[in-house]
């Protein structure tokens, strides 16, 4: 059985939450490890991709860009002034 | 950051283009049969219902502010039935269905200060970047070269006095985010410097190993600072590309007095006679001198003079150069020849001349 | 801010001579944004000091999008606390650059209530580029942009807005639709354009001939080139008006031809459209005489990139000729498999030119189901070095 959306943004949060600071995870790198996880069966690119839409519009997460687009949880942009 | 609402519109795409055509364009679509020169600037398409479309092309900054964009909208109300466009190199052009309009809206742009050419063997508007406008990465201003060149090229973007076409651009560093790499001459800004590696921001801005993996020699290695993770770089192997900057800002390779500028010749897109080539470097470094830069300025003028001189008709810089040979032209052009013109990246070798086919 | 600082001697000099002025430009917008003074201020002293004062963000956009704002920061913001933040907003620039004076007028407005009222027309890729505002204006202007029709371009790990060139609506050579395709594109993609998928930038440009006006071989990722089959069209009588007009076909036509395959004798031109290579030279110097083939469609190719990171490359062909009525269905097609292999295979930052450079173009082939033809290169390979497959007869 397909594996539910919010589940999965939520294995992708923790992911994303566990590795900040140590790795920036790309929406290939999320998605790869996703299905690794849970299998093609159950988990597909495309249920993915609703999964990283709910995380980005929930404002759980947020893209940042640093050579390539990541998507990390919310922080203070370094560059911006005070 | 305001939240998500029902009423949010996303993902529309551009206006559909259609509402934006000029009713003769709309009527003529897919049918124009053939177009001729009017002068200088000045272009009219017939259709094979025989209307004709004229087309006033008009030279600007690039940038441009939102009081001189309501300018251009007065004029397209006035002179051109309220439609204009802009080209793939930053000209402003109208489209006029009536041909008695042209020389009231010529005469208009030049009031405003807005040159008409950039046509058929004309040297066209310069494509550039940001440079220090708004760039981080900038190794020199773009805008400022751009004016300073264009100032003392301006009357060969109003004349078709050239061979043929020839195409110049900038871009600000080795991102090339004008992509200036084929073309007749690209002015490109260089930084001669490794990065100065701040390890007191790096630890906590930067990914060690997302950093030392984008640089394409290897020249960032891991090293331990003040008991914090962080990098070093071997300066021999650092070829200023500034990868590791796009990746860790913490990375700086900005340089005053070491960054400047270099030129490049002979590429371009066209498939027209010659296959697309890529521009291959005439001067390796020229330091900054704002605000009018008058030594890359010179160099530029004097590259353009020498091809007007010696080209035949119809042959493109890198045309040009291929018929005479790069030693008669760095003769011609009196640009010195130095150990940086050797090529020492990827597949050099396929650059060095392998046969005895020299002009002696 | 004191008198002096005011003050902008090195970019005054900039305000002199014929070609217009980006200094009067930002001067200009000046006169009704505070922000402008700020950007010559610390211009100015760029121009002192041979130094650029921007920081790159990584993290302002508008809500759910991962592209379309590029974000900027002063590192002199106590001294010019107007351009402390200065984001762009890369607007998605209607197909082929066409506009009306009211659709202008609408983006100026916009701007000039939510920015500093600079723009490029047009950023290098195509977009409108909306130049320098605070995170707090670009919801504001998301939203309004929205309301008027427009939407937000690409940047980042994504597709970036597709370009192309003025194609048939003002172009005789144009092959195919550029902007129908350019359009079309670009909405099948807006999840791509602004949601990062990608190991980096995608780039797609369609020319609708060889000429190639929006650079698509040196600058896409993806490159769709107008061109024919079949013979030249020629008009017989035009062609005499320019022998008459003292046009000297042999000498500029006929001896400029890089196959050689025309021949001008006793008033008549003799084409040998086998030997053609579609250069478009003979029909850009006598375009009332000569035209593109009636068969016409486009060739794919593949890779172009400027040098960061391994290096420039020039797209090479993927598909040699695909009929203009398939391709939009063909291009599809070919980028879900050719998306399929990058996503699974390129590094970050590595553009598919690069990963193909990396693998192999056969490698690349085979992943994509297209078979390899000899339009693919300009010669076969000239070393022994050969991965013969131990599978198969590798035929």
């Amino acid at each position: 059985m397909s594996i539910a959306i919010e589940s999965l943004a939520d294995d992708m949060y923790q992911m994303i939450a566990e590795t900040q600071g140590k790795k920036n995870l790309k929406a290939g790198d999320l998605t790869k490890a996703m299905i690794a996880k849970h299998g093609e069966a159950d988990c597909t690119k495309d249920l993915c991709k609703q999964a990283i839409r709910l995380l980005i519009d929930s404002e759980r997460c947020v893209y940042s860009y640093f050579g390539g687009s990541y998507i990390t949880l919310p922080h203070k942009e370094g560059a911006a002034p005070d | 950051m305001a939240t998500a609402t029902a009423k949010r519109i996303t993902d529309i795409g551009p206006p559909h283009y259609e509402k934006f055509l000029h009713p003769v364009v709309k009527k003529n679509y897919g049918t124009w049969r053939y177009h001729e020169n009017i002068q200088p600037g000045v272009l009219c398409h017939v259709a094979e219902s025989g209307d004709r479309i004229y087309t006033v092309r008009a030279g600007s900054p690039r940038l441009l502010s939102v009081q001189t964009l309501r300018q251009f909208a007065d004029l397209a109300d006035r002179y051109a039935d309220g439609y204009l466009r802009f080209t793939s190199r930053h000209n402003v052009e109208f489209l006029l269905s009536d041909r008695e309009q042209i020389a009231p809206l010529v005469g208009a742009l030049a009031e405003l200060g807005f040159p008409v050419g950039g046509t058929n063997n004309a040297i066209s508007n310069i494509v550039h970047t940001q440079g220090w406008v708004h760039c981080h990465s900038a190794a020199t201003d773009a805008s400022g070269i751009v004016k300073a060149v264009m100032d003392v090229l301006y009357d060969r973007f109003t004349h078709e006095n050239l061979p043929a076409k020839l195409r110049i651009a900038l871009a600000c560093c080795l991102n090339m985010c004008g992509a200036v790499h084929c073309s007749d001459i690209a002015i490109l800004g260089v930084h001669r410097r490794a990065p100065k590696v701040n390890h007191e921001t790096l630890p906590r801005t930067c990914e060690v190993p997302t950093l030392i993996a984008s640089c394409p020699t290897g020249a960032i290695r891991p090293a331990t600072v003040a008991e914090k993770a962080s990098v070093e770089v071997v300066q021999e192997q650092c070829m200023f590309c500034g990868n590791c900057y796009t990746v860790c800002p913490s990375m700086p390779l900005n340089d005053p007095e070491n960054d400047g500028l270099s030129i490049w010749v002979g590429g371009k897109v066209s498939n027209a006679r010659s296959a697309p080539a890529f521009s291959k470097l005439a001067i390796p470094f020229i330091p900054n001198n704002p605000p009018r830069w008058p030594e890359v300025v010179d160099a530029v003028v004097n590259i353009v003079d020498v091809y007007a001189r010696h080209a035949r008709k119809f042959e493109r810089m890198g045309e040009w150069i291929a018929r005479i040979g790069w030693p008669r032209f760095f003769e011609l052009t009196g640009i010195p020849f130095t150990r940086y013109h050797l090529d020492d990246f990827k597949h050099a070798g396929l650059s060095y001349a392998r046969s005895t086919h020299i002009r002696l | 801010m004191a008198d002096d600082d005011t003050k902008t001697p090195l970019l005054d000099q900039l305000e002199e001579g014929p070609w217009p002025s980006f200094v009067t430009e930002i001067k200009r917008a000046g006169t009704k944004s505070p922000v402008c003074g700020d950007l010559l201020g610390q211009l100015e002293q760029s121009y002192a000091e041979k130094k650029g004062h921007w920081k790159h963000g990584g993290i302002v956009g508008v809500l759910g999008y991962g592209g379309g704002v590029i974000g900027r920061y002063s590192d002199l913001p106590e001294k010019y606390p107007n351009v402390a933040h200065f984001h762009t907003m890369r607007v998605n620039q209607p197909a082929g650059w066409f506009y009306t004076s009211d659709a202008i007028r609408t983006l100026c407005d916009i701007w000039e209530e939510h920015g500093s009222g600079l723009t490029n027309m047009h950023g290098s890729t195509g977009d409108i580029v909306f130049l320098g505002t605070r995170t707090d204006q670009l919801e504001p202007a998301f939203k309004k942009l929205t309301a008027a029709g427009f939407d937000l371009g690409g940047s980042g790990s994504s597709m970036r807005t597709p370009s192309c060139c003025v194609g048939q609506a003002r172009c005789e050579w144009a092959c195919y639709d550029t902007m129908a395709l350019c359009d079309d594109l670009t909405r099948s993609y807006q999840d791509e354009l602004h949601r990062p998928p990608f190991p980096y930038k995608f780039k797609i440009k369609c020319s609708g001939c060889p000429n190639d006006c929006v650079a698509s071989i040196a600058r896409a990722d993806l490159s769709i080139i107008g061109t024919w089959k079949g013979e030249i069209q020629q008009d017989a009588g035009a062609i005499a008006e320019y022998a008459a007009s003292g046009l000297d076909i042999q000498k500029d036509v006929c001896d400029r031809c890089p196959t050689r395959c025309m021949t001008y004798e006793r008033g008549t031109l003799t084409i040998e459209n086998r030997e053609c290579v579609r250069c478009m030279h003979c029909i850009n110097v006598m375009p009332k005489a000569l035209g593109p083939g009636t068969e016409r469609g486009a060739t794919i190719l593949i890779g172009a990139k400027a040098p960061i990171v391994q290096g420039a490359l020039l797209s090479s062909v993927l598909v040699p000729f695909v009929p203009a009525e398939e391709l939009a269905e063909t291009i599809k097609e070919l980028l879900k498999r050719v998306w399929e292999f990058w996503d699974e295979y390129g590094k970050n930052r590595e553009r598919i030119g690069e990963l193909i450079q990396r693998v192999g173009l056969a490698n690349f082939l085979d992943a994509i189901g297209l078979d390899p033809v000899p339009e693919m290169v300009s010669a076969p390979r000239d070393n022994p070095f050969i991965f013969y497959q131990t599978d198969g007869d590798g035929h």
